[in-house]
């Protein structure tokens, strides 16, 4: 028992070990420094999406909307950067900062996040219909913002936090460095991390012990559409360009991540830098299939392989209902 | 103290907003003056790029009688020595000028033989719609790391064709009639050496009517 919990916590560690091991003896290219700063700036939007991810799934939710929110948030940003806000009611023309582009793009993902916590609370719909609704609703909102063509060129201070370095460390790997820090404190360390678990370990429980189930899912969702906007901003920083259709698909990324990194998707069980674990395999899997020439067709084909043993393993372990 | 505590968040976070502003208020007609200003104008700037650049710089084409038996003795030399390429694409560009005996007309295209004595085209002039980069990138007038924005330089392209197509090609087509010679200077885009490079495709930037026989 006690050898099978040591394995079951290590697991995810032990299999990136395994993996970057035998990528090492593969590709002579794969152990460089270049290679190393390449993954950790690949990976740093997924961890970004799925350190939210992690708080939804472990208070027993879902979230599918993040990689609209990413999309929508990025998008919103850049073009109040270029176009500015026409207040013709006024007579004048907000025209944002690079910063204020930013703040703005977070607010507008802290807000949608909060609109599937309130449609989860409020109105009793399952996170899965729920945040399914706001996937395709923010997609729309963000075709009708942009029109359905990039908005280009946002310039080097917007462009900082995604091409920027700084010590030679992408500022992207800083900044998503800075989040797993602070999010692991507050999961850990802050009554409002130990009402998530209890949330996500029984729901009935907790409202019985004079939790406030419903605020507590509001801070969840609002986070993650917070933590979207934050990877939206940085994958069009990077670009230097919004595309509307950026994040297409991401949100299985990021629960994939954050399902091999052990969190359990029935709630209450799971870490954050579990979850660093699950991007980082992730990321070397995607990084190693590409090294070794792998056809694409098969990187998915392996990366769903690698889902299906990580939810079975979590099964397998899981104490019986 | 709580209000206290919110009259303390406030003050910093306006302190905040005073250090790092996050936006600008703006009246909207100079916002728009501002923007209109601001925004490239491709129609506009090939334009003059073509009076002022472009026809200024036509007597550093190379002759064609010098350039078309260099490509067909050795077309690597040729390439070395009077070519030009962008970026790390494959294709090349020749800018080119010369006269020629119109040999065939038709609706795509007009074929002049350069050569004196020869019957077989050299250089294929367009005689409907312009495609390609060959004025941008031919002369080596417009360098694209001057253009942030890809699409302006895209755009420019755009604009120097349909200048071609509305200026330069509606009297070429007028005059050009089996026999007549035609003096010429422009640009070709060698993508394919094995049916680029003869004939010549080249995008005229200017032709004139040499001789009626």
């Amino acid at each position: 028992m006690f050898k099978s919990d040591h394995f079951k916590r290590f697991q995810s560690f032990i299999a990136l070990a395994v993996m970057i091991i035998a990528l090492s003896l593969l590709s002579d290219k794969f152990l460089t420094l270049a290679n190393g700063r390449n993954i950790l700036l690949q990976i740093a939007v997924n961890l970004c999406l799925s350190i939210g991810m992690t708080l939804v799934i472990l208070t027993g939710g879902i979230d599918l909307s993040v990689g609209a929110i990413l999309g929508f948030a990025g998008a919103f940003a850049a073009g109040l950067l270029k176009n500015g806000l026409t207040l013709k009611c006024f007579g004048v023309v907000l025209q944002f900062t690079p910063f204020g582009a930013m703040v703005a793009g977070l607010l507008a993902g802290l807000g949608l996040g909060l609109i599937n916590g309130v449609t989860i609370t409020r109105f009793r719909l399952p996170p899965f219909v729920a945040t399914l609704g706001m996937l395709s609703i923010a997609r729309g909102f963000t075709m009708l913002w942009t029109g359905g063509f990039p908005i280009t060129d946002l310039g080097p201070q917007f462009g900082f936090i995604g091409a920027g370095f700084w010590l030679g460390v992408p500022m992207a790997v800083w900044l998503s460095a800075l989040l797993v820090a602070l999010f692991v404190i507050i999961s850990r360390r802050t009554i409002l991390g130990r009402y998530i678990y209890a949330v996500g370990g029984s729901e009935k429980a907790a409202a019985f012990s004079g939790l406030n189930v419903n605020l507590i899912k509001l801070w969840v969702y609002a986070l993650g559409g917070g933590l979207a906007a934050i990877a939206g901003l940085i994958v069009s920083a990077r670009l230097d360009a919004a595309d509307p259709k950026a994040g297409l698909g991401y949100e299985l990324d990021s629960i994939a991540a954050v399902v091999i990194g052990g969190t359990s998707l029935s709630g209450g069980r799971g870490s954050i830098l579990g979850t660093v674990l699950g991007c980082l395999i992730i990321g070397v899997l995607n990084n190693g299939l590409f090294l070794l020439d792998v056809s694409p067709f098969w990187q998915q084909v392996v990366k769903g392989i690698v889902i299906l043993i990580a939810v079975a393993a979590d099964k397998m372990g899981a104490p019986r209902e | 103290m709580r209000a206290l505590r919110w009259i303390s968040f406030m003050i910093v976070l306006a302190g905040l907003g005073w250090r790092f502003p996050l936006f600008h208020v703006v009246p909207l007609q100079q916002a728009v003056a501002e923007k209109k200003a601001a925004t490239f104008d491709p129609t506009h700037f090939a334009g003059t790029f073509w009076t002022n650049r472009l026809l200024a710089s036509l007597d550093k084409a190379v002759s064609a009688t010098v350039l078309l038996p260099a490509i067909q003795s050795d077309p690597a030399t040729a390439k070395k020595q009077f070519a030009r390429s962008v970026g790390m694409g494959e294709s090349y560009f020749y800018f080119v000028a010369g006269t020629g005996r119109v040999v065939s007309v038709s609706d795509d295209e007009i074929r002049l033989a350069v050569t004196a004595t020869g019957t077989n085209a050299d250089i294929s002039l367009p005689a409907g719609p312009v495609f390609g980069n060959s004025l941008r990138d031919g002369t080596g007038l417009l360098n694209v790391s001057d253009y942030p924005n890809s699409q302006d330089f895209n755009d420019i392209s755009a604009a120097l064709n349909h200048l071609v197509e509305t200026a330069v090609l509606p009297p070429l087509r007028t005059q050009a009639k089996v026999g007549v010679h035609i003096a010429f200077a422009g640009c070709a885009e060698v993508a394919d050496e094995s049916s680029d490079l003869k004939p010549l495709h080249v995008v005229p930037v200017m032709t004139r009517l040499t001789s009626n026989q």
